[in-house]
């Protein structure tokens, strides 16, 4: 992968390799410690970036103006937070504070875009994949699909430095470098997700009918007859209802679990589920 | 319920949090904390199946955009740890866990909100030019997110038996009963969240080959991901090579 980043420019210039570690690591370890509602990561994202800030700043009034300027409102997906760093220590290196707009614009055009994909990608569709898989397991008493999972988790951390340096490399051009790309990427990742989804309903949602009916001496169990029409009948059912719930106006999924926790006991107690 | 199993399960729900928000391996995640857990309470079974089930509520639910979601990871902790103790098993541990999480989110608006008091910190320090004490001040955030999770735990497990002992009296057979349904039923939440979220009108057919392949073909979880990834590539390389004008992500076909 690194291949695309040229290692030996980088190290041509005031910041080295190692000045992007540092802020690497910085963010990897204290990226959202100071999170707050009112700057959100806004203060780490100063703590992060300090090593770079001491380096290209000896004038104390110019550090203070620096770090007044990093202290402001930041906030989007982890991950995707290290190309954005990136493509502001390269403006910064290079233009300095002269470039406070460009930089206060790097940061706040980026980081809702970034934060759109970054969670999708990473929250939405590899939460879900993995997710799936590892409870898949876990319901059957095995703990592998856990490992398979944090396998996953600790390889980002690896992306993580890779965005770094390809967000110093691009600098600038990064909007228009990776928007198209991302989008594909989105839209693939997607595909996963639903097809995971798909499996996903027929397997982990258990609802039985124990209902059987009596006419004479024949007995027929409602379940079966619902199994004949299509396996899984009922957990579609259900996705189906849930789906629709939470698009109603003032639903929260805080209310949708207290609605189904009732709706069980009440399901059950009239003996239409078990 | 010994003191060693205290501070483990309390050092590990601070500890969670923090990988939540910077490492993040996962030790957040509920199936993770119900597994850990399990292993100190000394049932692996039961800490999986309680995590695997409250995972599967919120699959896919993250904190975008700063928002808090249930603490299933709490939840996990200390419903497997009650279920072990009570005996009662997987749904005595899911009819805790659920409300625990609903009501611990209260607890993550409150250390996302004290937090606001050390960005004003260090917004003094900058006036100063005082690099350490901005990074002090970050450094001690990570107080009010562990706290927030290290507490309820700590709390729970010191009067635990009582507590136990309590809800057992509450918890008649009706409820018990009904609490094994919702841990049945409860995962279409979490299917129905994500599809919230995932452009499900313009890719319902790839939900379709997902479902076919779980319910008619009995493909395990691993094939099915293997199959989407498959298609997921097909996609990929038929847009890259014709530049395309979908938008794709979040908030689509809403």
């Amino acid at each position: 992968m690194n291949n695309k980043v040229d290692d030996k420019k980088i190290d041509d210039k005031k910041i080295t390799q190692k000045d992007l570690m540092k802020v690497n690591i910085r963010w990897l370890l204290g990226g959202q410690l100071g999170w707050n509602y009112e700057r959100m990561q806004g203060l780490p994202y100063c703590y992060a970036i300090i090593p770079i800030l001491k380096k290209l700043y000896p004038d104390k009034e110019d550090l203070k103006k620096a770090l007044k300027l990093h202290l402001q409102f930041f906030n989007t997906e982890p991950d995707m937070a290290h190309l954005i760093l990136g493509a502001n220590i390269a403006i910064e290196e290079k233009e300095g504070l002269k470039a406070e707009e460009a930089i206060t614009g790097i940061k706040t055009g980026l980081m809702g875009p970034f934060a759109g994909i970054g969670d999708t990608i990473y929250g939405v569709i590899a939460g879900t994949v993995f997710g799936s898989i590892a409870a898949y397991m876990a319901l059957n008493g095995n703990s592998l699909g856990i490992w398979i999972w944090t396998i996953w988790l600790v390889f980002r951390w690896i992306l993580r430095w890779w965005f770094m340096k390809l967000g110093y490399a691009q600098g600038t051009k990064l909007v228009t470098t990776l928007s198209g790309k991302m989008k594909n990427i989105t839209e693939a990742a997607s595909i996963l997700g639903l097809t995971v989804i798909g499996a996903l309903i027929p397997t982990v949602i258990r609802a039985n009918v124990p209902y059987v009916f009596t006419s004479g001496k024949v007995e027929m169990k409602l379940q079966g007859i619902f199994d004949q029409i299509m396996p899984a009948l009922i957990p579609v059912a259900l996705v189906g209802l849930v789906y629709w719930v939470l698009g109603k106006k003032k639903m929260t999924s805080t209310k949708t679990i207290l609605l189904l926790m009732v709706l069980a006991v009440l399901l059950f107690n009239f003996k239409i589920l078990s | 319920m010994n003191t060693f199993q205290i501070i483990a399960l309390t050092i590990y729900a601070f500890l969670a949090m923090i990988d939540a928000l910077e490492t993040d391996i996962g030790l957040s995640k509920p199936i993770q904390a119900g597994f850990f857990t399990g292993l100190i309470m000394g049932d692996v079974g039961l800490g999986l199946a309680v995590g695997a089930t409250l995972q599967l509520m919120i699959l896919g639910v993250g904190t975008y955009g700063g928002a808090s979601i249930p603490d299933f990871m709490t939840g996990a902790i200390i419903g497997t740890a009650f279920g072990v103790i009570s005996g009662k098993g997987l749904e005595f541990a899911i009819g805790l866990a659920v409300p625990i999480g609903l009501f611990l989110v209260q607890l993550d608006v409150l250390a996302r909100f004290t937090n606001t008091y050390f960005q004003h910190k260090a917004d003094k320090y900058a006036e100063d030019g005082d690099i350490k004490g901005i990074e002090r001040m970050n450094i001690l955030g990570a107080l009010p997110w562990g706290l927030s999770r290290a507490v309820p735990v700590f709390i729970a497990l010191i009067f635990g038996t009582e507590i136990v002992q309590g809800l057992l009296k509450v918890f008649p057979s009706w409820l018990m009963g009904g609490l094994k349904v919702a841990g049945g039923i409860l995962p279409a939440l979490g299917i129905a969240i994500l599809l919230r979220y995932l452009p499900v009108k313009r890719y319902f057919a790839y939900m379709l080959v997902g479902f076919v392949g779980a319910a008619y073909l009995k493909i395990p979880m691993v094939g099915v991901a293997l199959l989407g990834l498959a298609l997921a590539y097909m996609v990929y390389q038929r847009n890259s090579d014709t530049p395309n004008t979908l938008a794709g992500g979040v908030g689509e076909d809403e």
